[in-house]
């Protein structure tokens, strides 16, 4: 928890680029994720919906929340953010610990003066995910000038040099556009122009490509990886998708039913993966250079939350569970990075 | 633009078929005007006599394109009971009317508004509760009798405000605030939802990841994307006032438009009827064409199509 100068706020600080930590070793982590739990408040009682989730995003890299709707990744990004809709949904317990503090603990307007400067956040959809009445200028001007003491015409000027090095067409027209007014694939370039507009250390993308079509998914991905290169900037990437894992990832962490049940540097992971969830996750992906192998789904369902198995969350749909998977739930054991929630790991 | 073009040909068409509609239900309603002119004892000669003097034995349409030509050079004619110049009248009693009209107008916003974002804001606490019994309350209570309530209350038993009159302030007050009352009501319901509705969206979400305050968000943000069926609603509200001004100027001994209309119906006076009828369409047919450019201006996605 100690300071560490890549966390400070001055941009300059963090521009060594040669110490992109993709296997997670030799940096202190910008931000730390430790024992997170975040639950939901039902008539039926409380719920973890995210339990003890732990990670390290490290200095310029991309690290990957993967795993099914409704596994907690975007719980966890929200919590991260503090963006969490509470009630009913609230931290109950862990930390995320940001520049020596932990943001679980800031007062509401404390973490307003993190959110966008230092941490921003980009959404899934961009049509609802933009305020339909105020132009894209106006709410990219809002949001300097809540954080930077500037002119309406410096921030206007901010605006438009982002928005066209996200590659939005025309930024200046775009300025005075309204959200309606725009497509798919340029509302979220406004989208990611808006948040990276503070130049903060850190994105959290939560499914940026879903809503889109194919062919924008490839340019707004690429656009990301190189905003996040030459900023140096760090990014937790949510999605369910493993192609978009695999072209943008360093460092990718799986999530089932609330839980990180893997982590691992990307390569290592798609290589060798250890947990049967992981190993089911990839036998139902579809291969190129594999062309007659069948793709083998991963048989049953999410557990609901209410109804979690009291040992291990995968147990009930896992090929290799023992015994003891039924009755013991296992802990995250991590080294060197790579992290494992299994008693039976298997070869690939 | 061409949303408000067409709009305005719209109204402009309703107009005119409202008035052909007027002109026809003052001839069809029962009665006849030339008795609240001649004493009973005319005779059926001085009674005809005076019809074709009038006019009244011509064809209808032929009477409504006389009257439609004189309306356009501001020859109204005059009252039947008083010999009042019908212009004169609409003048000084419209301005009556305005004032009371505009202050309830203004009640219903000025009021109905925050009271809806407060109970927004602060959802299922026993502010909302307070507001929104007060809100079932304001529509369930019909005019007349918040009205004879009102007075009873403040004026005769509390004393503090005067029971009937025009124009002070004070004469303005109990009026007002019983016009208004039920276009409150409703204004708080909707703003309440609307609000709510908003504050659920995705893009308040993406404010807040903004790190913008909460007061830009909801009292800005929010409010502006709720405003919109509320603009779009407030020319029902002029609507609805100008048709409970009726009753509440009669009540409240307001000389306004609605009772000299009430007191022209009730004499039989069918030229004052006539015009007047025909001003409150207008002004209800005007203030819908009015929302209907309010909302367009209010939601920029109707703006350019």
């Amino acid at each position: 928890m100690s300071p560490d100068p890549a966390m400070n706020s001055d941009p300059a600080m963090n521009s060594d680029p040669t110490a992109a930590a993709a296997n997670g070793a030799g940096r202190a982590p910008v931000l730390s994720v430790r024992n997170l739990h975040t639950a939901v408040a039902t008539p039926d009682g409380s719920f973890d919906v995210v339990r003890d989730v732990s990670f390290d995003i490290n200095p310029n890299e991309v690290l990957c929340l993967v795993g099914e709707s409704g596994c907690g990744k975007t719980i966890t990004a929200l919590s991260i953010m503090r963006l969490l809709p509470t009630p009913p949904v609230r931290i109950t317990s862990g930390e995320v610990v940001f520049d020596g503090t932990d943001l679980t603990q800031l007062p509401e307007r404390r973490v307003r003066d993190v959110r966008s400067e230092r941490i921003s956040m980009i959404f899934q959809d961009p049509l609802t995910s933009l305020d339909p009445v105020f132009t894209v200028g106006q709410v990219m001007t809002e949001v300097i000038r809540t954080h930077r003491d500037v002119t309406k015409a410096a921030a206007r000027e901010m605006s438009v040099d982002i928005l066209r090095a996200v590659g939005l067409p025309a930024p200046a027209e775009r300025f005075d556009s309204y959200p309606h007014e725009l497509s798919g694939g340029m509302r979220q370039r406004v989208m990611i122009a808006t948040a990276l507009v503070l130049d903060p250390e850190i994105l959290i993308a939560d499914e940026p490509t879903t809503a889109l079509d194919v062919t924008v998914q490839a340019q707004i991905l690429e656009r990301l990886r190189s905003e996040q290169q030459g900023r140096h900037m760090s990014m937790l990437l949510i999605t369910h998708d493993l192609a978009v894992v695999a072209s943008i990832a360093d460092r990718v962490a799986v999530m089932y039913a609330g839980e990180i049940v893997e982590e691992a540097p990307v390569d290592e992971l798609f290589a060798d993966p250890r947990h049967p969830y992981t190993q089911g996750l990839l036998r139902a992906l579809p291969h190129v250079s594999r062309k007659r192998r069948e793709l083998v789904p991963i048989a049953g369902l999410v557990p609901p939350a209410q109804m979690m198995p009291p040992g291990c969350r995968f147990a009930p749909r896992c090929p290799h569970a023992l015994e003891r998977c039924w009755d013991e739930h296992p802990a995250y054991e991590k080294n060197h990075g790579v992290g494992l929630r299994c008693f039976n790991p298997q070869p690939f | 633009m061409k949303r408000i073009a067409a709009r305005s040909l719209y109204t402009l068409i309703v107009l005119l078929l409202s008035s052909i509609a007027v002109f026809y239900a003052i001839r069809l309603s029962g009665g006849d005007a030339v008795s609240a002119r001649l004493p009973a004892s005319a005779s059926y000669e001085e009674r005809e006599e005076f019809r074709e003097l009038l006019g009244l034995n011509d064809p209808v349409h032929e009477q409504y394109f006389r009257y439609m030509g004189r309306l356009l050079t501001f020859d109204l004619g005059k009252s039947l009971t008083n010999n009042a110049d019908i212009f004169d009248m609409l003048t000084e009693h419209g301005k009556n009317s305005l004032i009371l009209g505009a202050a309830a107008f203004a009640l219903v916003f000025v009021i109905g508004v925050p009271l809806g974002i407060l109970a927004a804001v602060k959802r299922n606490s026993w502010a909302d509760g307070s507001v929104m019994t007060f809100s079932v309350a304001g529509m369930a209570v019909p005019n007349f009798w918040l009205a004879l309530l009102s007075v009873w209350l403040f004026a005769s038993t509390l004393g503090w405000l005067p029971s009937a009159g025009c124009c002070s302030t004070k004469q303005l007050i109990l009026p007002a605030v019983v016009l208004a009352m039920e276009g409150i009501a409703l204004t708080v319901r909707m703003t309440r939802s609307a609000m709510l509705e908003n504050l659920g969206q995705d893009f308040v979400r993406t404010l807040r990841a903004g790190g913008l305050s909460e007061t830009s968000i909801v009292g800005k943000h929010v409010l502006r994307n709720a405003m919109v069926p509320i603009i779009s609603l407030a020319g029902l509200r002029i609507g609805q006032i100008v048709g409970y001004a009726l009753v509440v100027e009669t009540i409240f001994g307001w000389p306004g438009l609605g009772q000299v209309l009430v007191n022209a119906v009730l004499r039989r006076d069918y030229p004052v009827a006539q015009f007047f009828s025909l001003v409150l369409i207008a002004i209800v047919v005007l203030s819908n064409w009015l929302a209907d450019v309010g909302y367009t201006v209010a939601n920029p996605r109707l703006r350019r199509t």
